[in-house]
């Protein structure tokens, strides 16, 4: 099975290309706005520029719900563990931008308090420039994240995430089985033992009615 | 938690965290309320989640340097907090800034003010569930935003203002767009004067909520739009009037429940005051310097850095060694979108501030959050947090 | 028509204060800590502006500042007044490193809980006699105080897990005069949430 689903084929890449265009085409972020890099997220999505039109305009604010995790802004220390939090509590797949100076390195904020880069605390798969990002910026960001996307196999992933748990499975039942052949040997000497002890009771009865 | 409550019987409250990362919060802020079904009984704020160290990293520059952090106070309406620290500045050397550059500055600075008073309006419409005003609130920002990308070369943040001048002089054409923008922002007030006055959700969902009177708001050292609408007539450009700022023919905008319908009605009726000392503004622009000649102060052009050996100097240790403010310390505060920004510097007469304190006009607002949502339900204390304009920048700086 | 100028020499009578030099701007008047809370009374209430409105309060470290001599720490309050519109006053308290602490004024001004609790944050301040002394915009685990002169700006430092803020909901509900009879369960930590790098770690 594992070799055959590494192997592309019509049918897994089919597959791979419907997946991939599902998730490009449809990914809603969670905003982690912290900063000024989040008004410019605001202006992104209305009116003049629009996000809409890469069918990203369906802001969740629940980590559950989102696919992207946008961090738009300044991360401090005080911040960073809840970062961290809400990174954990999306689903996979999940992607992660960083917008703008603050959130790629720091930023010009080399102090005290401020996280250089968030990519200490979290995986980042799109870094994006500019203090704070430009609309445009933002949309080119999407894009590569989205090329990014196009270039994933779900088959692939899948077939990694079967064969981690097909060896799972085979180290359990090893494992079960190894455990059940112990036991049965434990209850085989005890019927042996069982057997031997009604057996010289009934020769003993014999014996007795002989008698 | 199972508490007595003040009569003796038993309640069970539930705590309730709401934010550093919540719709509502736009930016870094979070409360912790004991809830009583939906009502608010108690709650405690906390900040601190954007503090980002201006007042050590300042410490590290020159004079100059500090402008571009001054941006991100309040990033809404950035050009507002460069002036403001160039004005402290400029007090401190004592020097009078020209005529074309006061114009241009009061030009911008109402500018900057109608983007910040639209972001406040439409973010309090999503946040109780309107979507279309914050579109409508959203045009004219823009069509103000293509003004700033063509004359700071920036959207956000512009850094626009510089001790003794301004960055550069407008461009060709400034003058019909900045009209243009006026027209579009009138028209969008227009629209959501239509949206807002008689709409009954909206109302039931502002008038009477995050009550405060104007005593206490003054003891919580209250100032802007916020204690306005408590009725207090105090506005910096009319009490200590600077950039000719009271012989332009304005009103200060008063409310008068001081409640949360209150504060928002202020910031659209002070939107239709910009417009109108923006009018009389353009007027007034004559042809003239934007910068003070002086090499102390400010940077010599660079046209005289090529031709002139005095200016080549000037311009290498201003840069290099930055300029030197008179040794002191003082306090000036500007009337910004959110109230008075104020800054109090100590300067030791060497080229890099020695401290610099930032007074942030959100801080005492947000400090007062906890007696404006008690009692209230829960919703409400989204109504109220959109209204008083927190922004997290310069709240911890 | 009274003057500031009046009110500092009222201010010196009463109180033994003296004009700051530095101040070339604005008026700036230095008192000791003892009377300060009285200095803000008297200006709050009693004299002929009133100032009521606090504007802020900024603490300065003097320890790099060239010739200074006298202590090492000022703390600097600016007050405005609402009645006379336009006038501004500003008191100034030297604080020593051998006795760092401040009489609290926020029983006068409702928003000097927060400056002061800022100051103590930043500058190591204490204020005595404040409601609840504890920082306000650095984070619980934070070790020093970052605005004095002489911590590193680059020295950084992680905070484990996030703060939970019950026991300070529940100290809001004692002063609203609820009484807790049994507390939450949510405020233990969860050892895996700890960030690396940080004291817990």
């Amino acid at each position: 099975m594992t070799a055959e689903a590494e192997k592309p084929n019509i049918i897994t890449s089919s597959l791979d290309f419907i997946v991939n265009w599902g998730r490009t085409n449809s990914l809603w972020p969670f905003p982690y706005g912290t900063a000024c890099c989040a008004i410019e997220f605001m202006s992104t999505e209305v009116g003049r520029y629009d996000l809409s039109r890469i069918g990203s305009e369906y802001v969740r604010f629940t980590p559950r719900q989102s696919d992207v995790l946008l961090v738009s802004g300044t991360i401090t220390y005080k911040q960073a563990p809840i970062l961290k939090r809400i990174y954990e509590q999306m689903a996979e797949p999940r992607w992660v931008i960083a917008m703008g100076a603050c959130a790629c390195s720091g930023g010009f904020y080399d102090c005290y308090c401020t996280v250089p880069g968030i990519d200490n605390i979290i995986p980042v798969d799109v870094y994006m420039g500019g203090c704070p990002s430009r609309p445009e910026a933002f949309f080119d960001a999407m894009f590569d994240l989205q090329n990014k996307i196009k270039d994933e196999s779900y088959m692939k992933q899948r077939a990694e995430r079967v064969k981690d748990q097909l060896e799972m499975i085979k180290a359990k039942t090893a494992e079960a089985k190894a455990c059940a052949k112990e036991f049965a040997h434990e209850k085989v000497v005890d019927i042996k033992d069982f057997v031997a002890e009604k057996e010289h009771e009934v020769l003993k009865k014999a014996q007795f009615w002989k008698e | 938690m199972i508490v007595l409550d003040p009569n003796g019987e038993k309640l069970n409250l539930m705590p309730l965290n709401v934010g550093p990362s919540h719709p509502a919060t736009h930016g870094c802020l979070r409360f912790l309320a004991a809830m009583d079904g939906e009502t608010i009984v108690a709650s405690v704020e906390e900040i601190g989640y954007l503090h980002r160290g201006f007042e050590k990293m300042v410490e590290r520059g020159t004079w100059q340097q500090v402008v571009p952090y001054t941006d991100r106070l309040n990033y809404c309406s950035a050009i507002m907090n460069n002036i403001a620290y160039c004005r402290t500045v400029e007090k401190m050397f004592g020097v009078d800034i020209p005529e074309r550059c006061k114009v241009l500055r009061v030009i911008v600075n109402e500018l900057s003010r109608i983007n910040d008073h639209f972001v406040c309006v439409a973010a309090a419409f999503q946040d109780l569930g309107g979507t279309t005003p914050f579109m409508y609130a959203f045009n004219p920002r823009e069509e103000i935003m293509c003004i700033w990308e063509k004359l700071t070369g920036a959207r956000l943040t512009n850094s626009f203002a510089r001790i003794g001048g301004l960055y550069r002089d407008s461009y060709d054409g400034f003058e019909k767009d900045v009209l243009a923008a006026l027209d579009s922002t009138e028209k969008a007030l227009k629209d959501l004067h239509a949206c807002l006055d008689r709409n009954r959700i909206f109302l039931d969902r502002t008038v009477g909520i995050g009550k405060i009177s104007a005593e206490k708001a003054i003891s919580y050292g209250w100032t802007g739009p916020c204690l306005r609408a408590s009725g207090v007539a105090s506005d910096l450009r009319k009490d200590e009037p600077y950039y000719d700022y009271e012989t332009y023919d304005w009103e200060v905008v008063v409310g008068t429940q001081g409640d949360c319908n209150d504060r928002l009605q202020v910031r659209l009726a002070e939107i239709e005051e910009s417009v109108k000392i923006v009018r009389q503004a353009l007027k007034r622009l004559a042809p003239g310097p934007v910068d003070i000649v002086d090499p102390r102060i400010r940077v010599p052009a660079h046209k005289l850095a090529y031709q002139d050996m005095e200016g080549l100097i000037g311009r290498f240790k201003s840069v290099y060694e930055g300029i030197r403010v008179p040794e002191g310390e003082f306090y000036c505060g500007t009337e910004c979108a959110n109230g008075e920004l104020g800054f109090t510097i100590v300067s030791d007469g060497s080229g890099h501030p020695y401290r610099i304190k930032v007074r942030p006009p959100c801080l005492t607002q947000f400090a007062a959050f906890h007696e404006l949502v008690e009692g209230g339900m829960l919703a409400d204390s989204m109504a109220v947090l959109s209204g008083l304009n927190i922004i997290a920048g310069e709240l911890d700086r | 028509m009274k003057t500031v100028e009046d009110i500092f020499s009222a201010l010196e009578e009463r109180f033994g204060a003296k004009r700051e030099m530095l101040d070339k701007w604005g008026m700036t008047v230095i008192v000791s800590a003892n009377y300060l809370h009285n200095a803000a009374q008297f200006l709050k209430c009693e004299s002929d502006i009133k100032f009521e409105m606090l504007v802020d309060i900024a603490g300065i470290d003097y320890l790099t500042y060239p010739n200074h001599e006298g202590p090492r720490f000022a703390v600097s309050y600016s007050f405005k007044s609402m009645s006379n519109a336009g006038a501004r006053f500003r008191l100034k308290v030297l604080v020593s490193e051998d006795n760092l602490s401040v009489p609290t004024i926020s029983d006068l001004y409702a928003n000097a809980n927060w400056y002061e609790r800022e100051v103590w944050d930043q500058f190591g301040i204490k204020f005595a006699g404040h409601p609840d002394l504890r920082r306000l915009l650095n984070h619980v685990e934070f070790v020093g105080h970052p605005l004095r002169k002489d911590y590193p700006a680059q020295k950084r430092q992680w905070l484990s897990t996030n703060d939970y803020l019950l026991p300070e909901l529940e100290q809001r509900l004692e002063v609203l005069g609820y009484k807790v009879i049994k507390r939450s369960k949510e405020v233990e930590t969860n050892d895996n949430e700890f960030l690396e790098g940080s004291i817990k770690a």
